[in-house]
């Protein structure tokens, strides 16, 4: 019988803190994951990695999230990928861009790591 | 004009009202040039009672006439030199205020956010070292382990009040009015809380006099108003006490009351608990900013609050809100 594949999460994330007990979560659920401190890093390693979900922060260097999101959506190799926003920004107008453009879940930090790891289990389990 | 020029321009106002005071000088200057309307009156009056003929100037009056208007042109240039004047700084004040008011925006929006990444951190970690993924975690360890989240979950709403604050104090809030039924709102709020009042076994009373009650206003923030409101009566619920929400319709307006059989509060607190930090029992888990931003909330759509005590039972919190004129009745 074939070993079912874990899954592979995409951090795309500036605090370093943050991406280590992120890391340290997501393992506990069975995820592998990569990280990528600022915009461009983030798209580079989304089309060279073959990722199932990725988790962005909107407040990033060298472009900001919302340009790694636009970037992504428009790629014919990364638009299928789910993306979940992971954000210290509060605007509604930012919340209502990234939904238009196509986010699966949108999470306000601090956020609970239990309900996000329940989004994560809910997006790959549809995907 | 918006929340944040009015204050600027209070401010401004403020400033160059406590400059006046201390500069006797200035004031002198303001009374001459309000006294110095007499004799215009009187020039004015005698020119019209002769029929706008300038004879009067040639009478035997004319040179205290011409003193007098002499002194009434002094007057009106000095009058007119100091209202510039005042017009000047007020601009110039309510100008820096606004300014600084912008910097202090800027600064809170960007503490709470550099404050909100760290806690994401410390609270994901917390929870890793709790479930156990770093290695094995006694009771007694983990006791203390969720204090530190429950502390870090207080920052949490801290943080989170404190930009609510900020943004609807600065005017960068507008609300976003439609139609909403008011019971429904209620009804959302009063489910979330059923774990709290189960817990104190707190008997709930609902006093509801119009079920199809609506209100053109912003849901999320009426929401808002209504779980401070009832988070509040239920912390200061004693355990086995009553809560009790009325609503009812008051001509073109609707009147909610939050009833809890609580203590009383002090005389001198009705109206300062609105204030920002202010709590009236520092034990109780709270920001002190939750009645403020409820106010703010309240005061943005037209309506006021209050509090009261009600003899024999404990105290209530008021809220009127205007109601909207095309009220749907289900």
């Amino acid at each position: 019988m074939e070993e079912k594949k874990p899954k592979k999460i995409l951090i795309v994330e500036d605090e370093q803190e943050l991406i280590s007990s992120l890391t340290t979560l997501f393992k506990s659920g069975g995820y592998l994951t990569l990280a990528a401190y600022d915009a461009l890093y983030g798209i580079s390693l989304a089309h060279k990695e073959n990722v199932d979900l990725i988790i962005l922060d909107l407040g990033l260097p060298a472009g900001g999230g919302l340009y790694v999101l636009e970037h992504l959506k428009k790629s014919v190799m990364t638009n299928s990928i789910p993306v979940l926003v992971l954000t210290a920004r509060q605007e509604k107008e930012l919340e209502e861009k990234a939904d238009r453009l196509g986010v699966e879940a949108y999470l306000h930090k601090p956020f609970d790591p239990k309900e996000l790891l329940a989004k994560i289990k809910e997006i790959l389990e549809t995907k | 004009m918006n929340k944040q020029n009015k204050i600027a321009v209070d401010t401004g106002l403020k400033v160059v009202l406590q400059e006046l005071e201390e500069n006797p000088y200035r004031k002198f200057k303001i009374a001459f040039s309000l006294m110095s309307i007499i004799p215009f009156l009187v020039f004015f009056y005698l020119l019209v009672s002769r029929l706008f003929t300038m004879e009067i100037l040639a009478s035997d009056i004319g040179i205290v006439l011409s003193i007098a208007i002499f002194i009434s042109l002094c007057g009106f240039f000095v009058g007119y030199s100091v209202i510039k004047n005042i017009l000047n700084k007020i601009v110039l004040y309510a100008v820096q205020a606004k300014h600084s008011d912008e910097l202090k925006s800027t600064f809170v929006a960007s503490v709470s956010h550099e404050l909100k990444n760290p806690l994401s951190a410390i609270k994901t970690n917390l929870f890793n070292v709790m479930q156990g993924l770093v290695g094995s975690v006694n009771e007694e360890q983990k006791r203390i382990l969720q204090l530190c989240d429950n502390i870090i979950e207080r920052m949490k709403y801290l943080v989170n009040d404190l930009l609510d604050l900020h943004k609807i104090e600065a005017g960068m809030v507008e609300a976003k009015r439609k139609l909403c039924n008011l019971l429904e709102v209620l009804e959302k709020q009063i489910k979330e809380f059923e774990i709290m009042l189960n817990k104190k076994r707190i008997k709930f009373i609902r006093e509801v006099l119009d079920k199809g009650l609506s209100v053109w206003a912003d849901e999320d923030k009426i929401t808002l108003v209504v779980n401070n409101l009832l988070s509040n009566a239920i912390k200061y619920t004693p355990e086995g006490g009553n809560v009790t929400l009325k609503i009812c319709p008051a001509d073109g307006l609707v009147r909610l009351e939050f009833i809890n059989s609580g203590e009383h509060i002090p005389s001198d607190k009705l109206e300062k608990i609105f204030d920002k930090f202010e709590r009236l029992d520092y034990t109780k888990e709270g920001t002190g900013l939750g009645l403020a931003i409820t106010k703010d909330i309240v005061e943005l759509h037209k309506g006021k609050i209050w509090a009261e005590n009600v003899p024999e039972q404990g105290n209530k919190f008021v809220v009127v809100l205007p109601c909207d004129l095309r009220r749907i009745k289900r």
